[in-house]
């Protein structure tokens, strides 16, 4: 090689190539400890599943219905089947709301029309506790809040329920 | 509610709203055939099952009491004894129903000797209780059972 068509000196390739293979351990070492901090952030969000239902949408009407569905859920010790319960209907606009079963006063099952002469409600056959179709607690009844609701996801004209939260239709 | 700590610190809190009370009564013994012992361990297992989805519905004014458990082999003038004295202690903590279920149709003949109400349940034939078919089975008894519940509120 002549001295004057030196376009990378010896000392530049030495830099080029320790920064290269010093820059890949580097990353080895720093990727698993960055993928571990960030580790919380990329876990799906417990109880922001859906479970299906089974139930399709065209069926639901503006009489609530009971829905039951199942799904596996895994506790502390060990993973069981669980069973849980709506009561789903469609309001004026269209939209699908799905309302917890559970008394807001000492969580026993509600029923629509439960009981007599209790229309256009929701029955709680322990101490007679009263919710309106949109799951309003009815006063002079025990209970001292609205049903909870499920997150409701339509995927494919089919019912998917999520995780209970609070009444927002109220 | 039942016999567990949360849910124990609920009922202190709400006492005035549980009136009623319902026990499992459930037989043991590990003489027999081997047909025998499998019908009384199916005994315990479905009226663990039962007592559990009931509470489950009527949580708020249901206690389910730990299952009475008693050998097949003790002599029953014994245990009624002692079942009157566990509704007389529920009875002076405010329980107006006391409901004690079993699939043991020995109880049905002492009845009277009884100051809690009996259920006796004939017991569903299932060979598993974890299939589709036998799960309607057993549903459609469990709300029967719940049903017979609200009719002791009514009176």
């Amino acid at each position: 090689m002549s001295d004057k068509k030196q376009p990378v000196s010896r000392r530049q390739f030495l830099n080029y190539t320790l920064t290269g293979v010093g820059g890949f351990m580097a990353a080895a070492m720093l990727s698993p400890m960055v993928r571990m901090a960030v580790d919380p952030v990329l876990q799906p969000k417990e109880g922001g599943e859906f479970h299906a239902t089974g139930t399709e949408v065209k069926n639901i009407t503006e009489e609530p219905i009971r829905v039951d569905f199942s799904f596996e859920q895994q506790d502390a010790w060990y993973v069981s089947e669980v069973s849980k319960t709506a009561w789903v209907y469609k309001n004026e606009s269209g939209d699908v709301i799905a309302f917890s079963p559970i008394c807001k006063h000492l969580g026993c099952i509600v029923k629509w029309e439960g009981g007599q002469g209790n229309e256009n409600q929701y029955y709680c056959p322990c101490h007679g506790g009263l919710y309106e179709k949109n799951g309003a607690n009815v006063p002079g009844t025990p209970p001292l809040a609205p049903l909870d609701q499920y997150k409701v996801k339509i995927q494919d004209g089919m019912l998917y329920l999520g995780e209970v939260i609070p009444n927002k239709v109220v | 509610m039942k016999w567990s700590g949360q849910d124990v610190s609920l009922y202190s809190q709400s006492k005035e709203f549980v009136d009623t009370g319902i026990v499992p009564l459930i037989p043991y013994s590990l003489s027999g055939s081997e047909k025998e012992l499998t019908q009384l361990a199916n005994q315990s297992e479905l009226l663990t099952l039962f007592m559990k989805e009931v509470e489950e519905e009527y949580r708020g004014r249901i206690f389910l009491a730990p299952s009475y458990t008693y050998l097949k082999e003790t002599s029953i003038d014994k245990e009624i004894e002692r079942i009157n004295e566990w509704t007389e202690r529920m009875e002076a903590e405010g329980f107006k129903h006391l409901l004690f279920f079993t699939f043991d149709q020995q109880w049905k003949k002492v009845e009277r000797k009884l100051n809690p109400s009996l259920i006796w349940l004939p017991l569903p034939q299932v060979d598993d209780i974890h299939n589709e078919e036998a799960k309607k089975v057993l549903r459609s008894q469990i709300d029967q059972v719940t049903e017979l519940i609200t009719a002791y509120w009514q009176e």
